[in-house]
């Protein structure tokens, strides 16, 4: 053991990996404690990796040199390209994962980084809540860190509900971190309660599939990262089936029995992950449910049953389960559960994913508030290269949210806070058209390389493809279609990249993938430089600050219903008036009017309106 | 200093209608430049704060012979780069000039921008915003929007928002959730196109009444077009109060368009005739628009005329009667065969552009229609962004803050997803 570490980082799961690796890039010492360390970069739901917006999210931490697409490449079973035909800008890339497999490769990753592993339950965060000195463990005792990244998961108070079933744990036959809450809750943290579920794994032998729908994973040349990575071959199919009459009924049987309608769990559930007993009490018409039948491994012999989580008890599961086509006779192998654990309210965190009340606690995953692997990754390597970039004393740094889903969640979460998990939808993007999983590499490059984060191989490709990019950019502005330039006759309606490239034979020799994504990029050029337009004004307007009104009531300038609204939420600048209902552009005008009158008496010199920065 | 945004936005700074000249203010980095392409002046010729003469033309045609004067980034009324256009006081080449500005990558300024980019720029001093305060204390009372207009801009929101939840709907869980909701989206569009095509015609009703003069030689058909409009297919809706049915004014609405349209007496008249004919070409402000019309569009318009009026649309009247259609660019009337009626209905309705209302109201209607189009040929991401246009667009017109995430939460929420 060192006497000192650069970074501790706190958890194993998706966002304490990449949050060791991401300080390791920068180059810093790291020491990554867990309480079970041979569950490091285990799939605790369900063994899956990507979807729409989350597949981009995966591509922008591979962007940014992390692990968890490489990983995701080197164990895929069986993959789709969701909305294929819903537009590029939403194509979601989706794998099913050997769940072990995947596991075991990210702990290789964690090993030849020269990440330290350590097993041992941090019960305290030591010295001082302004600048901690380390963390305090069961077994080792204090260890020194110049940083800590908290990413601990569901495991801050966890309690496991099953039926009447109740007991202590993050996560099932796992320790709950019960005397680090304690700890938090001592140093005047606001913490909150979510609570999230898992569903019943399945004996594969025990099932039928003949009686499902086959859902074959799609042939294709995709990989999630940038990288030379391959997917591995596909294996594997999945099946779907669907709840009729009589499972829903066992559900609203069983339905005081659940922990959640009995009241015992206090805790808000994620609204788009919700467990199959939710699903029936708020869709009460509705008696078919889809559920994907998912393998969880090429050699496993389980299934996951995605769309069927509960926490009803044992025997209510069972029944529901044996309802479904093919599994009359299925035997459960793991019951599903719920778990309700504390988080950070989002007003304790800043956008560098800091702790405001410390100057080096960094914070990411569930902790956060989110749900979801792929988001949890993403803000561990955030907060893994601010944390190393903080142990050496260089400034933390945050994303914008007009460059990355990740910039849009960080945002979202320490700006608006969520009152559920948190999980990323494309929709949450306002600049969607741009954040596509085609272009992460170059939306990302300049972030990347400012945080100090890539490898020296990982920068070649990439700048390569940067290169290769504004080389076909070039051809497509010089070469012609019906008379106007490649690059504005694909903005047409119909036209796709595919066409577009049909269109001109002179550009057999690009890369295929940078040259699709080009195309793209300037298919939507036009929505997209109105958004970012749109953003900049916006932030023009952040910059007059209204905290120096005392009434909003008595300005004249502006009509009674802005007035009550404005001194209802008393917005602190001009950009979160705008936003405000009952707010019109007319009132925005009398405030600044109001503003530059009031300046004009307080002294007789130009007003500063704006803020200096 | 920190120059800040980089839209380029435009207004006309002087009133509605007809003036010696007029004044349109061009402001956001890129205004030199623009100006020097659409005045075809040479490179850098605005650059500091200079003036120049230029003419404004497109495809070739001059649209009007205007100055610019320009002030460089940091010594304007904005701070940023600006130019002030001072062109002729004629509605007709101010829209059109708008129409070139806005074409060539400007975009319309929002009420008060200016004064809001001065401000952020820290350009305003004490005496100026004294001066602006008095003028916006005017501007206030000017009621601008009318109850009708303003629900169903409200109506067509909440359509927006129901057309995005869909879409969104789609776009999130259509492929793993969703087992073919997704059918009801062509009527969830029809109705959206209906009531954006509603509220444009409110919003282009309330604005302004367009006056329409029926004009030309005598014996050219002017009173039997009037008759044709106002009397049997033109929904009569009122009688202009103290003149006659068979007197020369009656109000008409044409695809929810309030026009007043007006007989006038033969131009090539004699005595009473010609004096009435001379006082109506006198009378009009520029805001008129005069239907011009000739048997077989063989005489032209008066040169007084074309400079009084603000549109002409030339008609070659009693196309039955003629054998040949001489002038092809014209439009063929023939109140005997009701050939281009329909034609000269379609164009009487047409909306000018530069009201800022009725503006927003079509910018809204095109993106609607356009985001159909996507859905269409299957590009839901460009559907999706047009209609979020849409919905911010009508926000701003009813007042409702830009907030739009709420419609997408509430999507999500109606889904029944999950693992």
């Amino acid at each position: 053991m060192k006497d000192e570490w650069d970074v501790i980082v706190i958890g194993g799961g998706h966002a304490g990996i990449e949050a060791a690796l991401a300080a390791r890039r920068k180059g810093c010492s790291v020491v990554l404690i867990s309480a079970t360390i041979n569950r490091i970069g285990e799939m605790s739901c369900n063994p899956a990796i990507g979807g729409i917006a989350k597949g981009t999210i995966v591509r922008e931490i591979d962007a940014l040199d992390g692990s968890m697409a490489r990983s995701a490449d080197a164990t895929t079973l069986h993959f789709r390209m969701l909305n294929r035909r819903k537009g590029p800008a939403v194509w979601g890339p989706r794998v099913q994962s050997d769940a072990a497999e995947y596991a075991s490769v990210q702990q290789l990753y964690i090993e030849n980084s020269g990440v330290e592993i350590l097993e041992d339950e941090v019960t305290s965060l030591d010295g001082l809540t302004e600048k901690v000195t380390g963390v305090r463990c069961r077994k080792t005792g204090s260890i020194k860190g110049k940083t800590v990244v908290l990413a601990v998961g569901t495991f801050l108070k966890g309690r496991l509900f099953r039926g009447d079933e109740l007991w202590k744990g993050g996560r099932i036959g796992d320790i709950s971190a019960d005397s680090l809450e304690k700890d938090i809750v001592k140093r005047m943290f606001h913490v909150e309660r979510f609570k999230t579920g898992t569903p019943p794994r399945i004996i594969r032998s025990t099932v039928n599939t003949e009686e499902m729908e086959v859902q074959p994973s799609e042939v294709t040349d995709f990989t999630f990262s940038y990288g030379k990575s391959r997917q591995r071959d596909k294996e594997e199919v999945c099946y779907i089936t669907h709840t009729n009459r009589s499972t829903m009924d066992i559900a609203k049987k069983n339905l005081h029995r659940s922990p959640l309608m009995a009241g015992r769990i206090e805790g808000t559930g994620p609204r788009y992950c919700p467990s199959y007993e939710d699903k029936v009490v708020k869709f009460p018409d509705r008696q078919r449910h889809r559920i994907y039948v998912e393998p969880m491994g090429c050699e496993s012999g389980f299934f996951y049953l995605n769309g069927l989580s509960s926490s009803l008890p044992r025997e209510a599961q069972e029944k529901m389960v044996r309802s479904l086509p093919g599994f009359g006779s299925a035997e459960i192998s793991d019951y599903g559960y719920a778990v309700e654990y504390s988080y950070f309210h989002f007003s304790e965190i800043d956008d560098t994913l800091r702790l405001k009340k410390t100057e080096n606690v960094f914070v990411a995953g569930q902790i956060c508030g989110t749900s979801g692997y792929e988001e949890a990754a993403g803000l561990g390597v955030i907060a893994g290269a601010n944390a190393g970039r903080t142990a050496q004393s260089l400034e933390a740094m945050s994303l914008s949210r007009m460059n990355s889903y990740i910039g849009v969640m960080i945002d979202d979460i320490v700006n608006k806070g969520a009152d559920e998990p948190y999980r990323m939808f494309s929709s949450r993007a306002e600049n969607r058209l741009h954040l596509r999983q085609d272009n992460a590499d170059r939306r990302l490059y300049k972030t990347a390389d400012m945080f100090g984060i890539l490898s020296g191989e990982k920068r070649d490709l990439l700048t390569g493809n940067m290169k290769e990019a504004e080389i076909i950019r070039n051809v497509l502005e010089r070469e012609m279609v019906d008379g106007v330039p490649l690059s504005k006759w694909c903005r047409r309606v119909g036209v796709s990249a595919e066409k577009a490239i049909a269109a001109t034979n002179s550009l057999v020799d690009k890369d295929e993938k940078v040259l699709m994504s080009v195309i793209l990029d300037e298919k939507y050029s036009g929505y997209i430089d109105r958004n970012l337009r749109r953003y900049e004004s916006r932030r023009n307007l952040e910059k007059i600050s209204l905290r120096e009104i005392g009434s909003f009531m008595d300005i004249d300038e502006i009509c009674w219903e802005a007035r009550e609204v404005l001194e209802r939420r008393k917005p602190e600048t001009l950009a979160h008036a705008e936003k405000l209902a009952g707010v019109r552009p007319t009132d925005l005008q009398g405030l600044l009017i109001y503003l530059g009158r009031q300046r004009s008496t307080w002294n007789n010199s130009s007003p500063e309106l704006v803020r200096s920065e | 200093m920190n120059s800040i945004s980089a839209e380029i936005i435009c207004a006309v700074a002087t009133p509605e209608g007809t003036s010696a000249l007029s004044v349109i203010r061009v402001s956001g980095k890129g205004s030199l430049e623009l100006l020097e392409n659409i005045m075809s002046l040479e490179k850098n010729r605005l650059k500091g704060m200079r003036r120049a003469v230029g003419r404004i033309s497109e495809e070739g045609r001059i649209v009007d012979e205007a100055v610019a004067v320009s002030w460089p980034e940091g010594r304007s009324f904005t701070g940023e780069e600006m130019v002030e256009i001072t062109c002729h006081g004629i509605p007709k080449s101010i829209r059109k000039i708008m129409e070139i500005l806005i074409r060539n990558g400007a975009r319309r300024a929002e009420p008060g921008e200016f004064t809001r980019r001065a401000l952020a720029n820290g350009r305003l001093n004490a005496v100026q915003i004294i001066a602006l305060a008095a003028l916006w204390d005017m501007e206030k009372d000017r009621k601008v929007f009318i109850g009708e207009t303003e629900e169903s801009c409200r109506e067509l929101l909440n359509d927006i928002e129901r057309a995005r939840e869909t879409v969104e709907g789609i776009i999130e869980f259509g492929e793993t959730h969703l087992d073919g909701d997704d059918e009801n989206i062509s009527s969830v569009f029809n109705e959206l196109i209906a009531s954006a095509k509603y509220f444009t015609r409110k919003a282009s009703y309330i604005e302004k009444i367009s006056r329409v003069m029926i004009m030309g030689p005598t014996n050219s058909g002017k009173s039997t077009l009037f008759n044709e409009l106002t009397g049997k297919n033109g929904a009569l809706v009122s009688d202009e109060p103290g003149t006659t049915r068979d007197g020369s004014t009656s109000y008409l609405e044409l695809s929810g368009r309030r026009i007043q349209l007006c007989d006038t007496a033969g131009t090539d008249g004699h005595g009473l005739d010609r004096t009435a004919s001379e006082a109506v070409i006198e009378g009009l402000d520029g805001t008129e628009r005069v239907i011009w019309m000739s048997v077989g569009g063989k005489i032209s318009p008066p040169d007084g005329l074309r400079k009084r009026a603000g549109e002409i649309i030339e008609i070659a009247a009693k196309s039955d009667l003629i054998d040949e259609k001489e002038i092809e660019q014209l439009l063929n009337i023939s109140s005997v065969s009701g050939e281009g009626l329909e034609e000269l209905k379609k164009i009487l309705s047409r909306v000018p552009g530069s009201m800022s209302l009725s503006g927003a109201a079509e910018r809204i209607e095109e993106s609607i229609k356009e985001s159909h189009n996507f859905i269409s040929s299957q590009e839901y991401d460009i559907a999706a962004e047009l209609l979020r246009e849409a919905e911010i667009e009508s926000r701003r017109i009813v007042g409702k803050g830009e907030n739009i995430q709420l419609s997408v939460e509430r999507a999500l929420a109606g889904m029944c997803v999950g693992k």
